[in-house]
């Protein structure tokens, strides 16, 4: 079973990975210009690294933007 | 004509490099031995090419554009940038590519039903960039990237990586060229990245891959299937598809665990291997 892709959201997480930025939660001007649900734009906001990965980014994208946010 | 002259298989993780601090000292020091002497060998083997199976972590291929196989024709590589260098603490580097041989490959490719992608850009993470930086510390040998899709599922087959492998072999042993080709190939074993188990490492999984490339049995490794390896290999574990590549290209070749350790500080179980006929 392939997991759910949210593509809106690994569109996000790809622009600011590529920047090497790393943060503990997305900014309203790193959202500007992205189609997203409300889930998916408070997920984003919150550095919601479960929810993020429920609502189907790549667990990739969400530890490279995120990477603050885990444990470990 | 071209040899393969050498074979090697490695984990890679940015913390590697990036965090030595945080690893337990003696499995630290037991795995980058490993690397060390795997880097030994290959020197000894005296490669003029190194072809590199591995994959990309989605900062060169988005969503929107995600090729199953993808050849690198760039003149060089950042191995790695100076932004991934921070993350990896790696100096910033450029290696050579090899587009005439690259190119080469992908319209042999063509003719034998592997219709490789190919990129003239490629910004290497720790899959190039943390086994070379021990592998080939000086980077004068050119590499020839073949990326294959291990992190955005649906990802191509085992057995299909297997068979691509076994191609790239066969186009190295009928180059007319008469050049000394080494083989590696990163990623795996298992782990966690990114999901809800972040850190999991299953060290038995990982004993089951390396026992079966000790033995060159890997029917039961190519009949994995992505949900296997999930349950037991973790999204990471996914990355072997890069070492099934690479043990396409030398049938019968064996894989000797110069390390292995399930580093929990790395969120991998990591090791090296060197393949041999």
């Amino acid at each position: 079973m392939i997991p759910e892709v949210s593509y809106a959201l690994n569109k996000v997480l790809t622009a600011v990975a590529r920047r090497h930025a790393m943060k503990p939660a997305l900014s309203d001007e790193d959202l500007a210009g992205h189609t997203l649900s409300e889930p998916e734009r408070a997920a984003l906001k919150a550095g919601n690294i479960d929810a993020l990965y429920r609502l189907g980014a790549n667990p990739y994208l969400i530890r490279r933007v995120f990477r603050a946010n885990f444990k470990i | 004509m071209a040899e393969i002259v050498a074979a090697a298989l490695t984990s890679h993780a940015p913390l590697i490099t990036g965090r030595p601090d945080i690893g337990k000292p003696e499995q630290r020091e037991r795995l980058y031995a490993g690397f060390h002497e795997l880097g030994r060998r290959l020197a000894a083997a005296r490669p003029e090419l190194i072809v590199m199976f591995v994959n990309d972590h989605l900062q060169n291929f988005p969503y929107s554009n995600l090729p199953a196989f993808c050849v690198g024709l760039a003149d060089e590589y950042d191995a790695p940038s100076a932004g991934g260098g921070k993350f990896m603490r790696l100096p910033p580097r450029k290696l050579r590519g090899d587009r005439a041989w690259a190119t080469a490959l992908l319209e042999a490719g063509l003719d034998a039903g592997f219709d490789f992608a190919y990129s003239y850009e490629i910004e290497s993470w720790d899959e190039l960039s943390v086994p070379l930086h021990f592998l080939t510390p000086d980077g004068v040998v050119p590499v020839l990237p073949i990326y294959t899709n291990c992190a955005a599922p649906p990802l191509p087959r085992l057995r299909r990586c297997h068979a691509m492998g076994g191609f790239v072999g066969d186009f190295i042993r009928a180059h007319p060229a008469r050049r000394r080709v080494a083989l590696v190939a990163s990623g795996g074993i298992s782990h966690w990245v990114g999901t809800p188990d972040t850190g999991r490492i299953n060290p038995e999984w990982d004993h089951h891959v390396l026992d079966h490339i000790a033995r060159a049995d890997l029917e039961p490794l190519l009949g994995l299937t992505h949900e296997d390896i999930e349950r037991d290999g973790g999204n990471g574990g996914q990355e072997i598809r890069n070492w099934i590549a690479l043990l396409g290209a030398v049938p019968g070749w064996k894989g000797e665990a110069l390390a292995y350790e399930p580093v929990a500080e790395w969120i991998t179980g990591c090791a090296t291997v060197w393949v041999h006929a």
